[in-house]
């Protein structure tokens, strides 16, 4: 038979059956029940809320916070240059750009650190890196960096040493008070929009 | 998994060495199909030979076939293949002056290599004239620069740009593509031309 | 009347839709290896880019154009998927014209015309194919047949750029092929 017949027969059929099959727009899991139970387990996805006290007062650029806790929660008080991505819509597509890179260092905080850490677990699991849990979430923040406790007299060193730090970053960061909503005060109160960043593991090519 | 690079299932080093074979498969089939005679090349653009238009839409539509169902299967995850961005004002502009390099000098990149691989010299004064147009674009650079950079748009498919699923503008590239190869052949017995 | 077959057979070239299907399968194999399609103008780029800072090795980071080409290049521009792509280009079609017996140096020319008016048109042809390709961001198989491959806007719009323009100049140009 005619080859254009012979081509039409094979790929009418083809095509027939791509345009049928609903399209997957399912996101795959990259890594596998075993290896994030391993990552889970040995915590390394937990950050001190003394480093991030410290890169906030350093204004170290490489940081970037990010509120899980809903749209309301954020409006009503926020860590100094977080932006908001409720965990309901971690997965959207528009942050994608956010949180699969590799140049900043994205740490998640919300009331405690339940919802953070489910969102580090999520994104784990989509083989995302570079994210990060706040240790204690703000909850832990308020207590212990922005209303720092002197330490007892017959405390190590140490302690004292850690106790000067909060003091002065709890200064910097304009806590020193106690209840939240001061803190806010200082702290910028635009939501920061969530900018895609340029930095993304694209494939090459073209010409 | 595929893609196999970007997963990282091969190094950059296997991958470059697999390109070469892969440049293999692709200079022998563009040779076989007569790729490598300018007369041919042109042939599409005067009727009397519709190679061009064949080979070139049965092949694009049969990676586009292989792409979606390997797709559906779960063997290649689309997302990390490589997707030509649109910057419009440049591809319509570029378009147009190949175009014009293509009837003139009757090959493209591709092609001029394959013939000039078979002792095509007219095929090697293509490729002299590639790097030529090159070097000047490259000089001249600043001159282009506004409109090569102008109307980004992203790198949208156009199955996305028209609204619809890819596997649906699929049949229909396949439905178009049909109708112009039952045009072409009607073309080619009707302006025959003979060979030199 | 052996002669005649032979010479028949010696330029006998695949079916177009085997030789699409062929190309088609060598374009998905691209795809699925390295996650890219085709391509031939990039090659070119490597080499002049390469020349380029072989001659002054600051001149490249000046270049605006070649700078961000530079960037995106680890090591020397000549270690890029085409450059060896297109070897393996200059071997597979040469091998191909080996077995079919169509290795042969002349310049191929309608026979209306001179050689010469030939390569001055092969020559100003390369040149625009050349500049375009850069503007274009691809050409044929970068551009329109791999983007086409991958259902992309942008190689789309440029494939038909190539081949409106080219239909459209078609008459201007008649006699050199017809």
């Amino acid at each position: 038979m005619k080859p254009l017949k012979l081509l039409a027969l094979i790929i009418i059929p083809l095509g027939i059956i791509l345009a049928a099959v609903p399209a997957d727009k399912t996101k795959r899991f990259r890594l596998s029940a075993d290896e994030l139970l391993q990552e889970a387990g040995a915590g390394a996805q937990f950050i001190s809320p003394d480093v991030v006290a410290d890169m906030l007062v350093q204004k170290d650029p490489s940081l970037q916070l990010i509120d899980v806790r809903t749209p309301e929660e954020f409006e009503a008080f926020s860590l100094t240059g977080a932006i908001n991505i409720p965990l309901s819509n971690l997965l959207s597509n528009e942050f994608t750009d956010i949180l699969n890179q590799d140049v900043r260092m994205n740490v998640f905080y919300s009331n405690g650190s339940v919802t953070a850490n489910e969102a580090w677990m999520l994104t784990r699991q989509m083989g995302y890196k570079n994210n990060f849990v706040l240790e204690g979430g703000l909850n832990y923040w308020f207590g212990n960096i922005l209303s720092a406790q002197a330490p007892s007299q017959t405390s190590p060193n140490e302690e004292f040493a850690k106790y000067d730090f909060r003091k002065s970053a709890s200064a910097a960061l304009g806590g020193g008070g106690v209840v939240a909503a001061e803190g806010a005060a200082t702290a910028p109160k635009a939501a920061k929009p969530a900018v895609a960043s340029k930095a993304k593991k694209k494939p090459a090519g073209g010409c | 998994m595929g893609p196999l690079a970007p997963n990282g299932i091969i190094s950059e080093n296997t991958n470059f060495l697999l390109a070469f074979f892969i440049g293999i498969g692709f200079g022998w089939v563009l040779e076989s199909s007569g790729f490598s005679s300018s007369r041919k090349l042109a042939g599409i653009f005067y009727g009397y030979d519709a190679v061009v238009l064949k080979v070139f839409f049965t092949g694009a539509i049969t990676c586009m076939i292989g792409l979606l169902f390997m797709s559906l299967f779960g063997w290649i995850d689309l997302d990390l293949v490589y997707v030509n961005p649109t910057y419009l004002t440049s591809a319509i502009v570029g378009g147009v002056i190949m175009g014009a390099g293509f009837i003139m000098g009757g090959f493209c990149p591709g092609t001029s290599f394959t013939g000039a691989a078979i002792g095509k010299i007219d095929g090697m004064v293509f490729v002299l004239g590639l790097f030529i147009g090159i070097y000047g674009f490259a000089f001249t650079y600043p001159l282009w620069e506004k409109m090569y950079m102008a109307k980004y748009l992203g790198e949208p498919k156009i199955s996305q740009s028209l609204g619809m699923k890819d596997g649906l503008f699929g049949l229909l590239l396949i439905l178009a593509a049909l109708g112009m190869f039952a045009v072409a052949e009607w073309a080619e017995r009707k302006f025959p031309r003979e060979e030199y | 009347m052996s002669n005649i077959s032979k010479t028949e057979r010696s330029k006998k070239y695949l079916n177009p839709y085997l030789g699409g299907v062929l190309l088609g399968l060598v374009l998905l194999a691209a795809n699925f290896i390295a996650g890219r399609g085709l391509g031939a103008s990039g090659a070119i780029k490597s080499v002049v880019a390469t020349s380029i800072e072989a001659v002054n090795k600051n001149a490249i980071n000046t270049m605006p154009f070649m700078a961000e080409y530079a960037q995106s290049h680890s090591g020397s521009p000549m270690r890029s998927w085409l450059v060896f792509e297109m070897l393996g280009v200059l071997v597979g079609g040469f091998i191909s014209g080996a077995i079919a017996g169509r290795l042969k140096l002349k310049v191929e020319h309608s026979p209306k015309i001179t050689s010469r008016r030939r390569l001055v048109f092969a020559l100003i042809g390369g040149t625009l194919f050349g500049f375009g390709s850069q503007l274009g961001r691809g050409c044929t198989s970068g551009a329109a047949l791999s983007g086409m491959g991958v259902l992309s806007l942008g190689g789309f719009i440029t494939m038909m750029g190539i081949f409106g323009t080219a239909y459209a100049l078609a008459y201007f140009f008649r006699k050199n092929w017809i």
